[in-house]
């Protein structure tokens, strides 16, 4: 018949062409199945949502790329549980009285997990690349003069300036890990990264999963697990459905609007959550007017209700916070002299002489709570008289006019800052990399600029304190909260801790079953 | 026939170079900077002019369009923005599953498009055809998506019979990539069974009404004969024709069951690059299925020479 014959060829054509075509790229180190032999530790599989754009620690911005690094790579320091620097690859290290000068002693025996060993001369590299090739990271050693190695386990660092916050700089996350020549030149460490983390990349299938392999040459405590592997599922629903399948052991990507009644009762499934450091604020532009008026500001911060939006954008997953540090950390200073007040904003637009504004509020569909946020937020301001006009813009647009300044107020959060020189320098400092708002105070220089070098830590607290009301005062950004970190894994999951600075950590992971 | 198939060739590679121009326009034309994507929202100016450089989109644009193109010419797709391999590598990589995915479902839609097509042709006005008039509407009116997450929800949530979503390659693990298959593939399969039902239904019709078949009637042919060979035969040649471009725009345009069911496919590639401003990985998938596309159009033309000369002596 010729129809089934005419069907027939497109038909076998193009399975002949998904024979062909072979089966993406994933190839396996070594031996070992993924269900483990007799006595290994199994595969946990844990759906993240969304690839790595790469897997070079240095070049990569997505928190998706920093969710496996985490595991493959170590810095010289490290944030503990509680977020104070500690010993990783540097076991000690001290400081010279002028404050310029950092040497750091090295962990003896340290290999990558190729068996090289790593030594002074990958740190003097791996910050040397960052510095020279102006990486991502590079604005961190902007006051290191040299970093040199005189013996393969002391590493010298030289500053140009006293910088109380170097150990954050040198290992707040995986974006200044130190990196193996050789992968680096070859090029491999953009899909297949050499570190000396507990895992190693085992295989990469390119839109679908990373696997990691237990890397046998790690300096720490031998890690339970035989494999991790990642695989990217956008869909929050489908994510938690891998979940309770069985089919994915952990996740961070649940259905924010199910993460109480999961908490309250997952079944096989534990979800847990703890306050993070990051922060979500509304930022006005005060290149404009009038958000260049204090009262201005003032006003809207008085006409927000901070509980409902935090209830709106993350079904109640956050914490309401005035300052940008949350509670818990040893730089929070109590502050919070907005409370909910729409008379008093009404009272200061009045003051302002300002009457039937009409504000521009940028959001971006990259992150659903800013335009959830944005609904409530033009609901409360509605009340006082302003008119909120909200425009969802997919982020490639939205960091574009951030950049050129062509809005009136924007959402957006910051993620897994550490020190206070983090939380505010480049944000608010007097034509600061971050004040895209355009924020200006003399003062609050004055006080950033000595954070920077104060090294004693009582004296810094308390700059940081008057830094921090100032800019709560002018209403530079109005803070609305801290979101929880929420995570879920199976029962079978043992010794997993969900960290407030999203670090994904599996080196102590175990797998009953 | 070499003529006319060389002459078709000739003519893709013009299309094929003005979808590399109207594509690299396009972007121009899309706000959004891919060195800030790539760098999100830490970095300062240095960092931002570094990578821009290297990226080369410093230069003007006609000499990145000339340089795109001379490189394409030679299989040069460029480099990733993003992860800086090679394009060509990405989309091969992503080939099969996007087309094993495409295949499953117009597979799938045959199965069941054509009996009820032909059937509610034939038996016109009865209630089956009725039936397959309201499953045709449903069909189409229904998102694909919407088809997905509901039968994530029952076949995997409820029933736990399939896994919710991933990929396993075909020639690894056929029985896992079967099983993984099957929802994606009957969620975009469901809405092309119903575009192909209709037209499969509709030529049928048309075809019934024709001079021939009425005379064939009248010969006393018994009605099995008539419609097997002297009406099937007819109404199917244009059904070949949908057929292949159905199949051919699945490959391009299941973007988002790819990224509901977690498909490493073109779709989501495409999707991801969408999002990350990353012209040249965006560039190279649509000129793959742009190719593709040709290449579909082309084997069906050449069938068609086959099977009526009339169009190849043309």
């Amino acid at each position: 018949m010729t129809r089934s014959r005419v069907i027939g060829a497109v038909l076998a054509l193009a399975v002949a062409a998904v024979a062909g075509c072979g089966t993406g790229d994933s190839v396996d180190v070594d031996a070992a199945g993924d269900t483990g032999g007799g006595g290994s530790g199994g595969t946990l599989t844990a759906a993240i949502g969304g690839e790595p754009d790469q897997l070079d620690p240095q070049r990569t911005s997505a928190y998706y790329s920093f969710q496996v690094l985490e595991n493959v790579y170590d810095t010289l320091v490290e944030p503990g549980p509680d977020l104070r620097m500690g010993p990783a690859l540097a076991t000690k290290w001290t400081t010279s009285a002028d404050q310029l000068t950092w040497t750091f002693t090295l962990r003896e025996g340290v290999r990558f997990s190729d068996g090289s060993p790593l030594t002074s001369e990958d740190v003097v590299y791996s910050y040397q690349r960052i510095i020279s090739e102006k990486l991502n990271q590079a604005y961190k050693f902007e006051t290191v003069k040299s970093v040199t190695g005189p013996d393969p386990t002391t590493v010298v660092v030289a500053l140009t300036k006293p910088t109380p916050n170097l150990l954050a700089n040198l290992g707040g996350f995986k974006g200044v890990a130190i990196v193996e020549k050789s992968n680096v030149e070859s090029g491999a460490v953009k899909t297949r990264p050499v570190g000396s983390g507990p895992f190693a990349v085992a295989g990469y299938t390119s839109g679908d999963s990373i696997e990691l392999a237990r890397n046998d040459n790690y300096w720490g405590a031998k890690p339970k697990l035989d494999r991790v592997k990642f695989t990217f599922v956008k869909d929050p629903t489908v994510a938690l459905q891998n979940l309770r399948g069985g089919e994915v052991q952990w996740t961070d990507n649940l259905p924010p609007q199910q993460v109480t009644a999961l908490k309250d009762d997952g079944g096989d499934v534990s979800v847990e959550s703890r306050s993070s450091t990051d922060y979500w604020y509304l930022a006005l532009n005060q290149g404009r007017k009038p958000y260049d008026d204090v009262n201005v500001r003032r006003a809207i911060a008085f006409a927000l209700d901070r509980d409902a939006i935090a209830k709106a954008a993350k079904f109640g997953q956050a914490t309401v916070n005035q300052t940008a540090i949350p509670k818990g950390s040893s730089w929070h200073y109590e502050y919070a002299p907005y409370r909910h007040d729409p008379d008093q904003a009404r009272h200061l637009l009045g003051q302002a002489g300002v009457r039937g504004l009409t504000l521009d509020l940028m959001v971006t569909s990259e992150y659903p709570e800013t335009v959830s946020a944005a609904q409530v937020i033009a609901a409360q301001l509605k009340d006082v008289g302003i008119t909120v006009k909200i425009r969802t813009l997919d982020f490639a647009q939205w960091l574009d006019e951030q950049g050129r300044g062509t809005f009136d107020a924007f959402l957006l959060g910051w993620l897994g800052n550490i020190d206070p020189d983090e939380f505010y320098y480049a944000q608010h400092r007097t034509g600061g990399t971050f004040n895209f708002h355009k924020y200006s105070n003399p003062a609050v220089d004055k006080l950033l600029d000595a954070g920077r070098t104060e090294s004693d830590p009582v004296a810094r607290k308390r700059t940081y304190d008057q830094a921090a009301k100032q800019i709560v005062d002018d209403a530079s950004y109005v803070y609305l909260y801290n979101p929880d970190v929420v995570q879920g894994w199976s029962k079978q999951v043992t010794g997993y801790q969900v960290r407030s600075d999203r670090a994904i950590r599996f080196r102590d992971v175990g797998l009953d079953r | 026939m070499a003529r006319f198939v060389l002459r078709r060739l000739l003519q893709s590679a013009i299309v094929l170079l003005g979808v590399t121009l109207v594509v690299f326009l396009l972007l121009q034309l899309v706000p959004g900077d891919p060195v800030r994507v790539a760098l999100g929202t830490r970095f300062d100016q240095q960092t931002y002019d570094a990578l821009r450089e290297r990226s080369g989109l410093d230069r003007p644009l006609v000499a990145q369009y000339v340089s795109y193109v001379s490189h394409a010419l030679t299989g040069d797709l460029g480099v990733s923005f993003r992860s800086g391999q090679p394009v060509t590598t990405i989309v091969l990589e992503r080939l099969p599953a996007t087309l094993s995915l495409a295949v499953t479902a117009v597979l799938l839609a045959l199965l069941v498009a054509f009996p009820l097509g032909v059937l509610s042709a034939v038996r016109s006005g009865s209630a089956l055809d009725h039936a397959a008039r309201v499953f045709s509407q449903f069909g189409v009116s229904v998102p694909d998506f919407w088809t997905g997450i509901m039968g994530i929800l029952l076949f995997a949530g409820v029933l736990g019979w399939l896994p919710p979503s991933g990929y396993v390659a075909l020639t690894e693990d056929p029985a896992g990539w079967a099983s993984h298959v099957i929802l994606p593939a009957t969620a975009v399969g469901l809405v092309t069974a119903s575009i192909l039902t209709r037209f499969i239904r509709s030529s049928v019709l048309e075809v019934l009404s024709e001079d021939y078949v009425r005379t064939a009637v009248a010969k006393g042919l018994r009605a099995r004969v008539v419609v097997v060979r002297h009406v099937l035969r007819n109404a199917l040649i244009p059904v070949v024709t949908v057929v292949a471009v159905q199949l051919a725009s699945l490959v391009g345009g299941v973007i988002v069951i790819e990224v509901l069911f977690a498909w490493p496919g073109v779709g989501r590639l495409t999707y991801d690059a969408v999002q990350a401003r990353d012209y040249p990985v965006l560039q190279g998938a649509v000129l793959f299925v742009a190719a593709l596309f040709l290449l579909m159009n082309l084997l069906v033309d050449v069938l068609y020479a086959r099977l009526d000369p009339r169009i190849g002596a043309r």
